[in-house]
């Protein structure tokens, strides 16, 4: 039984923590999703070098899905304080939407405004949900990944296909 | 120690790409949804987008359109969305369901070429690549993740059902 492999917590907080700083920096975001799935490879590097024996997929998804978590909880509260940063993003994707759009909801303008100065918890308890859900998801796929590069040790054979 | 139960094994692989052939399908479904509901239902088209916004720029002028409403995603993660599709299509076909085996490091290195040159090349503004080209960069790298993803899954269940794990040839318990 692999029952010496080490807490995943560590490596997923700092897998998270680097994916979700990333993703969260106005001109670093352009490369989409592909930060929570390197967030992920990363726990998994840091899981594997710290472990005596092969990590299996399983534990490649388990910590990269942790990751993809902590990434979110991460991105969320470094939006915090790019609040007012976001909401200039926001209303320029709202505007940028009202030109495709022909009926926006009643309002939007007035709503940016409203919430542009000030933090909401309720729109920020979404938008944690929304995005822990989707960087969980994505954090599986990269820790998965993560540990078919390097989660393998000498000398135990491993499931991969020749 | 008892044998592997291989008769519930295809069961679990098949349930697992089952879900995963589903997942992908609501996925990419809710892409095109995002323009195309932009006229009768304006609320969703405009929480699809946002759903997607923390995984993508959504930059118009990088995204294809539907009746000039830009998808939910850039073209590049339309395109690993889409090849990540077509890879569990493939699935069976290239596995089948005894038992789920991770791609050679080597095919993952070679499916990450395209992507990965054109991305860092955009992002250190060598070059612009036309969205096509984008497109095509993320199919070949979607379509190789699906391999990964059912592998973890399958394991995962194993792991959390107490069930054998897979054993490397040779390995003993």
């Amino acid at each position: 039984m692999n029952d010496h492999k080490p807490n995943m917590l560590a490596p997923a907080l700092i897998g998270g923590a680097v994916a979700g700083v990333l993703s969260s920096i106005p001109f670093l975001n352009c490369l989409c999703c592909l930060w929570i799935i390197g967030g992920a490879v990363l726990a998994s590097y840091l899981l594997a070098k710290d472990s005596p024996v092969s990590l299996t997929s399983g534990d490649g998804a388990i910590v990269g899905a942790l990751a993809g978590i902590s990434a979110a909880v991460v991105d969320s509260l470094v939006g915090i304080p790019l609040h007012g940063l976001n909401v200039a993003v926001i209303r320029r994707m709202m505007e940028r939407l009202s030109e495709f759009a022909d009926e926006m909801p009643s309002g939007w303008e007035n709503w940016l405004d409203r919430t542009g100065g000030g933090f909401s918890i309720a729109m920020f308890l979404m938008g944690l949900f929304i995005s822990a859900a989707v960087f969980a998801a994505l954090g599986a796929l990269g820790g998965i990944i993560g540990a078919s590069l390097f989660g393998k040790k000498k000398a135990q054979g491993a499931d991969i296909a020749p | 120690m008892g044998a592997p139960d291989m008769k519930k094994g295809p069961n679990t692989v098949l349930m697992i790409w089952l879900l995963v052939v589903l997942g992908g399908f609501l996925w990419n479904a809710a892409l095109f949804a995002a323009p195309l509901l932009r006229h009768e239902e304006p609320f969703v088209s405009a929480f699809v987008y946002a759903a997607f916004s923390p995984v993508c720029h959504q930059l118009p002028e990088r995204s294809f359109s539907i009746h000039g409403s830009p998808l939910a995603v850039c073209g590049r993660c339309l395109g690993i969305y889409l090849g990540f599709s077509a890879g569990t299509i493939l699935y069976p076909f290239l596995r089948r369901f005894s038992r789920p085996l991770l791609p050679a490091t080597s095919i993952f290195v070679l499916a990450s070429l395209p992507i990965g040159l054109d991305t860092a090349g955009n992002f250190l503004g060598l070059w612009a690549s036309p969205i096509g080209l984008r497109l095509a960069a993320g199919l070949i790298w979607g379509s190789v993740l699906p391999f990964y993803l059912i592998t973890g899954l399958y394991e995962v269940r194993q792991l959390l059902g107490g069930k054998f794990r897979l054993k490397s040839p040779g390995e003993t318990k």
